[in-house]
């Protein structure tokens, strides 16, 4: 398949490179911040398989990555397991609550997907923000189930403090890009396999695909508990690397930063959420600097607003646009 | 009986106010297919230009009622005129909309926080004092609420029904191409009634802050509200959204006294998304059948 052909060299080289990159003498703030990215990337990159090539306009993707990561603060903290052995299990509970997200939007379409979704993931923050009931105490110190606003802490982390001491940071960064890694596999393959095809195809005439025989219940089903797994895991590392989960995962300028960055990427191309991601953080970085203290936000909402009015197929549709663009030129050149 | 009266009272506040909100959020989806995700922060707009008007620059409270309506008129309006307008020509409007809207939404909030700060304010516009019913105390505040939410109502059905432009407005909402085929100006009517429905929601972020206080974050819980309400009368059905947000105050008012302010939100989120699985049209809504 030529798209493979084209990919599979971009992405080894780009593996490559952030392999070695911590080798070379990257500095430890910024493989800490390429390890959040990681993270985010690999959310978003299973967001566009639901949001973009399955057309389904969920707003859900946080919920069940609080949900991967709640669950492993829980199972670290309550059962005492390792994080290693929570790790799968979250992935499959998010399976599970996507499944029940895609069972309740099911009978819906476009703009009532994304008020039902929004609206599961506010329960979710609600009911975690006002959760005060004690389930023990600790000494005299009331603990909830949740912890409400403070998060879950002291679960412990992937065990990498003891395994490389002070470079611990680079055990997280190893796991977090594993993630991704297999989670951009993952999403390419689905996305050129024939039900990736049936996706589409229930996105670009639902009426025309559902006659011919596509099942929009088992579709529907199959694609949020297929982009459920790793978003899923995703949470259950950010989880271990940050060794706290709060209710701030399901806040909504967090839910906003990652639609920016599928969005800018480029919604439904697989190469999308990469490129939005990176490009996203780096925006973030530098927003964050002094000189624009109190205006992060602000630029956020504001170039998301200007991307979709400017560049409605993001940026890797205006790259494709500007090769096709190039290649014609090119080949027309000898002619004239 | 002092409880039922007690829960009726702040249902019909509540209702009043959600019913103001709501029909801003019904008539944008209704005429253009939009999901205004700014909505929320046209309400906070309209209650801290309320509290400009009155504490800042000294004007009485019609006055000042008058300017929060017509900035967030304005602000509607530029909505139109900075994002809508290039794009509802466009075939995935519905969801572009919802993004554009959203990120202008948080930067405007976080716009008001950089001017305002994030320290809640208490809004000016509003009456001392109440009176009795059996044992129940009914602050003016309230009676003031219902009172200017009816008006505004009746305003409306008024425009709607009888003037030119409120004919265009439904014109365009039943039959977009049909409308634009008879010579109605679809972009100005777009413009309109975004500019009504930030008109009303900044109207209806003046009375609500007046009974809680002033954030900039005062505008989400109520857009949620205003939406939960929409969907149970069935997106873009004004009549039906008028029914359900006095049903909603109601509800809401209720369940605080019996279960507790904790769980208020929660339940109705989860009543929207059972309505949504029963009838994914809306309760009050009609089943459309598509033709392919």
């Amino acid at each position: 398949m030529s798209g493979w052909k084209r990919d599979l060299p971009i992405g080894l080289v780009v593996l490559a490179a952030l392999i070695a990159a911590p080798a070379f003498g990257l500095p430890r703030f910024w493989i800490t911040t390429v390890t959040v990215f990681f993270i985010w990337a690999t959310v978003v990159s299973q967001w566009n398989l639901v949001f973009g090539v399955a057309g389904i306009f969920s707003l859900a993707q946080m919920a069940i990555f609080a949900i991967g990561g709640y669950t492993t603060a829980m199972m670290g903290l309550y059962l005492e397991w390792s994080l290693w052995l929570a790790l799968p299990v979250s992935g499959l509970l998010a399976v599970v609550f996507g499944a029940v997200v895609g069972l309740a939007c099911l009978r819906l379409t476009g703009a009532y997907v994304a008020l039902l979704t929004l609206a599961i993931a506010y329960i979710l923050f609600l009911l975690i923000v006002t959760d005060t009931d004690c389930v023990y105490y600790e000494g005299t110190v009331c603990r909830s189930l949740t912890e409400g606003w403070k998060g879950l802490g002291r679960y412990g982390d992937y065990g990498f403090r003891d395994l490389f001491g002070r470079d611990f940071h680079l055990g997280n960064y190893g796991l977090a890009l594993a993630v991704l890694t297999l989670a951009t596999l993952f999403s390419f393959a689905i996305v050129r396999s024939p039900m990736g095809l049936a996706f589409r195809a229930l996105r670009d005439n639902p009426g025309y695909a559902v006659s011919r025989g596509v099942s929009r219940f088992k579709y529907q089903l199959l694609v949020f508990a297929l982009s459920a797994f790793f978003t899923g895991l995703a949470g259950s590392v950010y989880a271990g690397v940050f060794s706290v989960i709060g209710p701030n995962v399901l806040q909504l300028g967090l839910l906003l930063f990652l639609l920016s960055m599928m969005v800018v990427g480029g919604v439904g191309r697989p190469w999308g959420p990469l490129i939005g991601a990176a490009l996203l953080m780096l925006v973030d970085e530098t927003l964050k600097e002094e000189a624009f203290a109190g205006y992060r936000n602000i630029g956020l909402g504001l170039i998301l607003a200007a991307v979709v009015v400017l560049l409605p197929q993001g940026l890797a549709g205006g790259i494709d646009n500007l090769a096709r663009r190039l290649a014609r030129r090119g080949g027309g050149a000898p002619g004239e | 009986m002092d409880t039922a009266v007690q829960i009726v009272v702040s249902g019909l506040t509540l209702g009043a106010m959600y019913a103001v909100g709501t029909i801003g959020l019904s008539l944008v989806w209704g005429a253009l297919r939009m999901l205004n995700m700014a909505h929320g922060v046209l309400i906070a707009i309209g209650g801290y230009f309320s509290y400009q008007a009155i504490d800042g620059w000294g004007l009485p409270m019609p006055v000042a009622l008058l300017v929060a309506m017509l900035a967030g008129a304005a602000m509607g309006a530029l909505i139109y005129f900075c994002a809508a307008r290039f794009m509802f020509r466009n075939e995935a409007f519905e969801n572009n909309i919802f993004i554009v809207t959203f990120g202008l939404a948080i930067a405007l909030e976080n716009g008001i926080l950089k001017v305002f700060g994030g320290y809640p304010l208490a809004q000016p516009f509003s009456l001392d004092g109440g009176f009795r019913i059996g044992g129940v105390y009914v602050p003016w505040q309230n009676v003031l609420i219902v009172v200017v939410s009816v008006a505004v109502m009746v305003v409306m059905a008024q425009f709607l029904a009888k003037t030119r432009m409120g004919r265009a407005i439904r014109a365009t909402a039943q039959n977009r191409d049909a409308a634009l085929l008879m010579g109605v100006p679809i972009g100005a009517v777009f413009a309109q009634v975004l500019a009504i429905a930030g008109s009303l929601a900044a109207l209806s972020g003046v009375l609500l802050s007046s009974i809680t206080t002033l954030s900039p974050q005062v505008g989400f819980d109520p857009m949620l509200k205003a939406f939960i309400i929409c969907v149970i009368a069935g997106l873009g059905n004004v009549i039906g959204a008028l029914y359900a947000a006095f049903a909603m105050g109601l509800f809401e008012a209720a369940i605080q006294f019996f279960l507790g302010v904790r769980f208020a939100l929660p339940l109705m989120l989860l009543i929207v998304i059972a309505a949504l699985i029963w009838r994914p049209y809306g309760v009050f809504g009609k089943k459309q059948v598509t033709r392919l």
